[in-house]
């Protein structure tokens, strides 16, 4: 009859041990994994430098996605608010109301609503844009240049090479940290 | 005996050494795992679009005002007879002095430029210069963001007027014989100062009880000027139209329209600019398509200065024809020279009538 073998009691120093080697290695592994992170290169995305974008259209007809992932974006606090809205209407529409032979807009993307006399709030459907830059043109020729596009990343599909970038006239399209995603205007560039 | 054994670390077990590796490279694994959701995951493998190739729009989303850049011939009255250069980095505003001579403020300087265009001499500001006017006296009234520096003919500073409100976008300046009216385009209001700089009123304001429809500025760019007619003459740019006030901010009487064709003002909000010539008539700049015209005193076209064919750079780039610094400030001296300051080229373009 050999003596029954007993489970070891373990003392409070080696659970003491136990505890700080376990940590030290979950630290050591995160550790590990952030500084590989931070040793690959940051993500980043294509999108378009409003100030060099000269609207030729090229964004509307040049992306892979059908209609394109470039929409046209509005940026309130530099908004007029006009009641002529060079970027909602035609370079001499008849009159000054939705009617679509006034509109700019050819896909109808950019809706007008009535705020306090004389103001009214434009807005872009962005289902219906498609990217052709012709309400922007009419916005920054006359109007402050809050009608601009730029490179939707819920539609963009972020090509190694993007097909616009390549036809860019102005070279407009630039890599940003995917962080950052959007490049936009602001009121002091204009004052 | 045994017991001791067991518990000694140096003689551990196969079974503890394979626990305790277990367990340790659980605890790294867990610790690589909580490095990796500390950011957010890695995009999917990037593709290699296939564009349009050249495919084209149709021409209704084209933005097409090629039509309106070509000025008729016949509606042409003023030659361009001189121009003169600033050497500044940013040309911001221009005025006439005394002796018909040539003010021009830029980057954190104005300079003097007599008749024949000579530099006659120049003097330092503390900030970047908006807007200027100069007194008959000689003293000139320089409109920075949101305040007025006063100098005196020598060019040194004589008086610092206290700022408009953290809001202000002092966009110009005009000097009668006992008041300043300065055009503040962030407020929406023309500012009435006595020549010590006390503000005495405020003129423009909505006011349908005096008929005020209130001055719609989208942009930075609200002009005045006093006329020989002790009127107030200030820019309605949103309404297209020019105003002309009582020194106590009646509404005396309006003209102008909204029309791209060429007697009337383009765009959202138009004129940006306006001087008066000798006998009274207007003289009036616009942006988007850039274009200098004359009015009668009574409001009616009568001529182009000069028309956008004569400002390639601002039509060639949208941006620049828009909204971004554009200057197309006016001044005319006593000998109805019209004087226009070109941010583009950074010259005060000097225009004379036709024989």
């Amino acid at each position: 009859m050999s003596a029954p073998i007993t489970k070891p009691e373990s003392s409070r120093r080696q659970f003491f041990n136990g505890t700080v080697r376990g940590a030290f290695l979950f630290l050591l592994g995160a550790a590990t994994t952030l500084l590989f992170r931070r040793s690959q290169p940051k993500r980043t995305v294509w999108q378009i430098d409003p100030y060099k974008c000269i609207c030729c259209t090229r964004c509307a007809t040049e992306c892979v996605m059908h209609p394109s992932a470039v929409k046209c974006v509005q940026v309130y606090p530099m908004c007029g608010y006009c009641k002529l809205c060079t970027g909602y209407f035609e370079p001499e529409p008849i009159s000054l109301d939705t009617g679509a032979e006034n509109q700019l807009c050819p896909t109808g993307a950019i809706k007008r609503r009535a705020l306090e006399d004389p103001y009214y709030e434009y807005t872009i459907d962005e289902p219906l844009c498609i990217g052709c830059a012709k309400c922007v043109k009419g916005c920054v020729l006359f109007g402050n240049g809050s009608f601009f596009l730029q490179v939707r990343h819920d539609r963009c599909v972020n090509c190694d090479e993007c097909a616009i970038a390549i036809a860019c006239p102005p070279q407009a399209f630039q890599r940003v940290p995917a962080d950052k995603p959007y490049l936009m205007k602001d009121r002091e560039h204009q004052a | 005996m045994m017991s001791d054994a067991l518990n000694s670390p140096a003689k551990a077990t196969r079974r503890q050494f394979l626990r305790r590796s277990v367990g340790g490279a659980s605890l790294f694994g867990l610790g690589s795992a909580s490095g990796l959701l500390s950011f957010p995951a890695q995009a999917e493998k990037p593709v290699v679009g296939k564009g349009g190739g050249g495919h084209t729009l149709g021409s209704e989303f084209t933005y097409d005002l090629s039509k309106f850049y070509k000025t008729d011939p016949a509606l042409i009255q003023y030659d361009e007879a001189a121009k003169i250069t600033t050497g500044f980095k940013e040309l911001r505003a221009i005025a006439v002095g005394p002796a018909d001579h040539v003010y021009a403020a830029g980057d954190q300087v104005v300079r003097v430029f007599n008749k024949a265009g000579e530099r006659v001499s120049e003097f330092e500001l503390g900030d970047r210069p908006r807007c200027l006017a100069v007194a008959a006296t000689g003293n000139v009234f320089v409109g920075m963001k949101d305040h007025v520096e006063v100098f005196n003919t020598s060019g040194a500073q004589h008086a610092r007027w206290k700022s408009a409100g953290s809001d202000a976008v002092l966009t110009a300046v005009a000097v009668a014989e006992k008041d300043v009216f300065v055009a503040d385009a962030g407020n929406r209001v023309v500012l009435r100062y006595d020549l010590s700089g006390k503000l005495v009123g405020r003129i423009g304001k909505k006011n349908p009880e005096k008929h005020i429809p209130g001055f719609i500025v989208p942009s930075p760019y609200l002009d005045l000027s006093v006329g020989a007619d002790g009127l107030l003459w200030v820019v309605n740019p949103g309404r297209h139209r020019l105003e002309a006030y009582t020194f106590d901010g009646d509404l005396q009487s309006f003209w102008g329209e909204e029309s791209l064709g060429v007697k009337g003002f383009c765009g959202c909000c138009n004129p940006i600019h306006f001087a008066r010539l000798p006998d009274g008539r207007f003289v009036t700049s616009e942006k988007g398509l850039p274009r200098v015209k004359v009015y009668s005193t009574k409001g009616d076209f009568e001529g182009v200065v000069a028309g956008p064919e004569l400002f390639p750079k601002q039509i060639e780039n949208p941006h620049t024809a828009g909204v971004s610094g554009v200057c197309m400030d006016l001044a005319v001296d006593s000998t109805g020279r019209v004087l226009l300051a070109d941010a583009f080229t950074r010259e005060v373009r000097v225009f004379t009538r036709k024989k």
